[in-house]
């Protein structure tokens, strides 16, 4: 990172810190407001609820993280078939489209209720409605990729000669992994949150359910609801970046485009 | 009496875009012997890159035929027999430079072991053996268009199909591949078919050059170009080339 | 000829959907009661019997969602101009929104409901923080990645940022606009449904969970249909929009 992002970037996390502590000070002391505690606490605060409920934090963290996973990666997996089957017949894409477009109307998470309703599993809804929330970016990320592989790349193997299968192992597969990331960074947050959303509604372990306990221990545990909240945040950033690690190593040849420069247009 | 390497007979191809279609190709006849280089070429819309395509078996003609060596251009492109440059290099971006030459290879089933030594070769060929291991984007154009040289030689095909390969270069770029082209050539003997809108490109390059008109794309005429080979760039300079150049000028209808 | 099978297959899939529903063959699939997954026709029957209170807090809900979408994308785009106006300090911003993002709505739900109470506003709120993100940060790449030679066009004719924002980077970004918009109209939905489960006494989404916790299945799935033809609805508004504001793109070309 260049040197005067880094200053950018502190001068911004200085100038939060501040406002935050002047924020929680004058609830307290200018507008002597009674919830001043619970609506925004001292950052320090809950900077040290963070460490002294660090294990707990880190073990839910954990069980929230591996649901979300399986989800996700069954999520993906829907995501991929479907998109290889859009690719491949035009019909299958014609239904599948504007079903895949209506299923995105639907609130994802409003559906949470309903499908724990329906399985009464805690787990296993956890892993449903992450994969549901996951398929649909996978899908049509993956789809763009596959159908803007240019004309000539595949008359080249036309040229050639080549079995269909082949034309998908060694043309359409490796040219449809940028879209497929793309797709596994915009879904990897959300099924984190759709995870979250479900341990909210009665399960025993994880984070949101770290979270809605401190919410009903009240105003004296709100430090530790707001250090659940951010550790909540952070593991969608986390998921976010595993995924851009992951393309890195998966897509070395990727990484290097952004630095096209002189002959590359 | 030699039989021809490629016959094109009556070909015709004509487009519907609307109800009074385009006519690309019209009655176009042409016989290319063994191990010529011949040049198709003329203005845009004359149907010179259409002609190309119908030879690669990827355009099916409206009438005529195209037999190459007895067969049909389906039956040769089913046997993998030539190697098609396009305008574009069209390398893999997620393969090294090796492995993109190496493709037409692993479509054919070559073992890993031959594979490599004959991309080495292949490689000494073109002049790009430092750059075995860089991906397409660290190149520049030119050397990208060489990369897609190397890979259309890789199954030593008898015949070499080339669609406008340097029109994306610059001028100075252009002149020097056109020479580099001329040395492989003379390393692997391929029956060349080249399309180009450069008159000066296919003097330089050609035995004979196809002079095709636009609106309908037919054969203005064939010229034979007797400069001596092996051809260098001084030729460019010589009264006998423009000679040749002007001549071919005047050739084209229509235009 | 192309269009009729565009419609016939996605329609004839559909009806061959709900009527394999209706026959109950899901349920004998999968092991369920008619309990726990309503039949389509008792959904129907649900949302007409009920229809006064449905429509009432599907305005309720809409109004939330809308309320919130406006205000979020607002900021998000006043973010982003800041970020092109003053490039170097400007993308604090961004991060901050980027960040705030992260933030999953289950937890923002309590919060906003602490700073601004019962009502329509804590729900608003929490939508106008999902949809800020997505705004600003389209916005921001539409005021930006302008064509190659766009900036030096400009300044040969001397222009000043002003007039080359208002010229240049306005018109280049409306179609970035469009697509936040999109996108911000399905996370509008859910973010007021969503946080309608917590502390709501009216809305959808409160008549969702409330259901659910009764065991009135179709009354919840008579909410999670109306609120996909209300998220139908917004979108296509935009879609609308699109249209006439961007008459020009590439896009808007068969």
């Amino acid at each position: 990172m260049k040197k005067g992002r880094v200053v950018v970037i502190l001068v911004w996390a200085i100038l939060f810190v501040v406002l935050w502590e002047s924020v929680s000070w004058s609830l307290i002391h200018l507008f002597h407001d009674p919830m001043a505690d619970s609506k925004l606490p001292y950052l320090h605060k809950v900077i040290a609820a963070l460490f002294s409920q660090g294990n707990v934090l880190l073990r839910e963290s954990f069980v929230t993280l591996l649901n979300s996973a399986f989800g996700f990666v069954l999520g993906a997996v829907v995501g991929i078939l479907l998109a290889i089957l859009m690719s491949a017949s035009r019909t299958i894409e014609e239904i599948s489209f504007p079903y895949l477009i209506l299923s995105q109307m639907i609130p994802v998470l409003g559906l949470a209720p309903i499908v724990y309703g329906i399985v009464h599993d805690e787990i296993a809804s956890r892993i449903i409605i992450s994969g549901y929330i996951t398929f649909f970016p996978v899908s049509i990320n993956m789809l763009g990729s596959l159908k803007s592989v240019e004309k000539e790349k595949r008359e080249l193997l036309y040229a050639y000669a080549t079995k269909p299968i082949s034309v998908y192992t060694k043309l359409f597969l490796p040219a449809s992994l940028p879209g497929l990331f793309s797709g596994l960074k915009i879904a990897a947050p959300l099924s984190v949150t759709a995870a979250i959303l479900v341990e909210l509604m009665g399960a025993q372990h994880g984070i949101g359910v770290l979270i809605l306990r401190n919410l009903y221990y009240g105003p004296a545990q709100s430090s530790a609801f707001w250090a659940s909240v951010l550790v909540s945040a952070l593991l969608g950033i986390l998921s976010f970046e595993l995924i851009v690690l992951a393309e890195r190593i998966c897509l070395p040849w990727k990484a290097s485009l952004a630095h096209e420069g002189g002959d590359g247009k | 009496m030699s039989v021809s390497e490629i016959e094109i007979k009556d070909v015709s191809a004509v487009f519907q875009p609307d109800e009074k279609g385009i006519t690309a190709l019209s009655n176009v006849s042409l016989d290319i012997d063994k191990g010529e280089f011949v040049s198709l070429l003329g203005p845009s819309g004359c149907g010179k890159t259409t002609l190309l395509r119908i030879i690669a078996d990827l355009l099916e003609p409206t009438s005529g035929t195209v037999i190459v060596e007895g067969k049909t251009s389906r039956e040769i492109r089913l046997e993998q027999k030539y190697g098609i440059v396009f305008q574009n290099p069209v390398l893999y971006d997620w393969r090294r430079v090796k492995h993109n030459i190496a493709l037409p290879l692993e479509l054919l089933g070559v073992k890993k072991q031959e594979r490599k030594e004959r991309v080495d070769k292949l490689l000494e060929l073109v002049g790009l053996q430092k750059f075995k291991n860089h991906y397409p984007w660290q190149l520049s154009g030119g050397m990208q268009q060489r990369v897609a040289i190397a890979r259309a030689l890789a199954t030593e095909p008898e015949i070499l199909l080339m669609d406008e390969p340097f029109s994306a270069l610059d001028e100075f770029s252009r002149e020097r591949l056109n020479d580099e082209l001329l040395h492989i050539w003379q390393k692997t003997n391929n029956t060349v078919v080249f399309v180009t809108h450069s008159i000066a490109e296919s003097v330089f390059l050609s035995d004979r050059v196809c002079v095709l008109s636009p609106h309908p794309g037919r054969v203005s005429a064939i010229v034979d170009i007797n400069l001596p080979r092996p051809r260098r760039n001084e030729m460019r300079n010589t009264p006998e080339f423009f000679e040749l150049v002007t001549k071919i000028r005047n050739s084209f209808e229509g235009v | 000829m192309r269009k009729v099978t565009t419609i016939f297959w996605p329609v004839l899939a559909g009806i061959v959907f709900l009527l394999l529903w209706q026959l109950q063959v899901f349920h004998f699939l999968l092991h369920i009661q008619i309990r726990q997954l309503p039949l389509p026709s008792a959904m129907i029957e649900t949302l007409i019997d009920n229809w006064q209170t449905l429509l009432l807090y599907s305005m309720y809900t809409l109004a939330e969602a809308t309320l919130g979408m406006l205000i979020g994308s607002a900021i998000g785009f006043l973010l982003a101009v800041i970020a092109t106006v003053f490039p170097k300090w400007g993308y604090g911003g961004l991060i901050f929104v980027t960040a705030l993002n992260a933030v999953p709505i289950i937890a923002l739900a309590p919060i906003m409901n602490l700073w601004f109470g019962d009502g329509l506003g804590s729900r608003a709120a929490v939508v106008t923080i999902t949809t800020m993100a997505a705004m600003a940060l389209n916005a921001y790449r539409g005021l930006n990645d302008l064509k190659p030679y766009a900036l030096d066009l400009m300044k040969s004719y001397a222009a000043n940022e002003s007039v080359v924002f208002r010229c240049l980077r306005l018109p280049n970004c409306l179609p970035n606009v469009i697509t936040a918009l999109k996108i911000n109209t399905t996370a509008s939905m859910i973010g007021a449904i969503v946080s309608e489960f917590f502390y709501s006494s009216r809305g959808l989404g409160y008549m969702l969970s409330n259901s659910v916790k009764i065991a009135k299945m179709s009354m919840g799935w008579a909410c999670i249909i109306l609120s996909a033809i209300l998220g139908i609805l917004l979108y296509s508004i935009v879609r609308l929009i699109e249209k006439h504001a961007i008459k020009w793109h590439v896009s808007q070309r068969i």
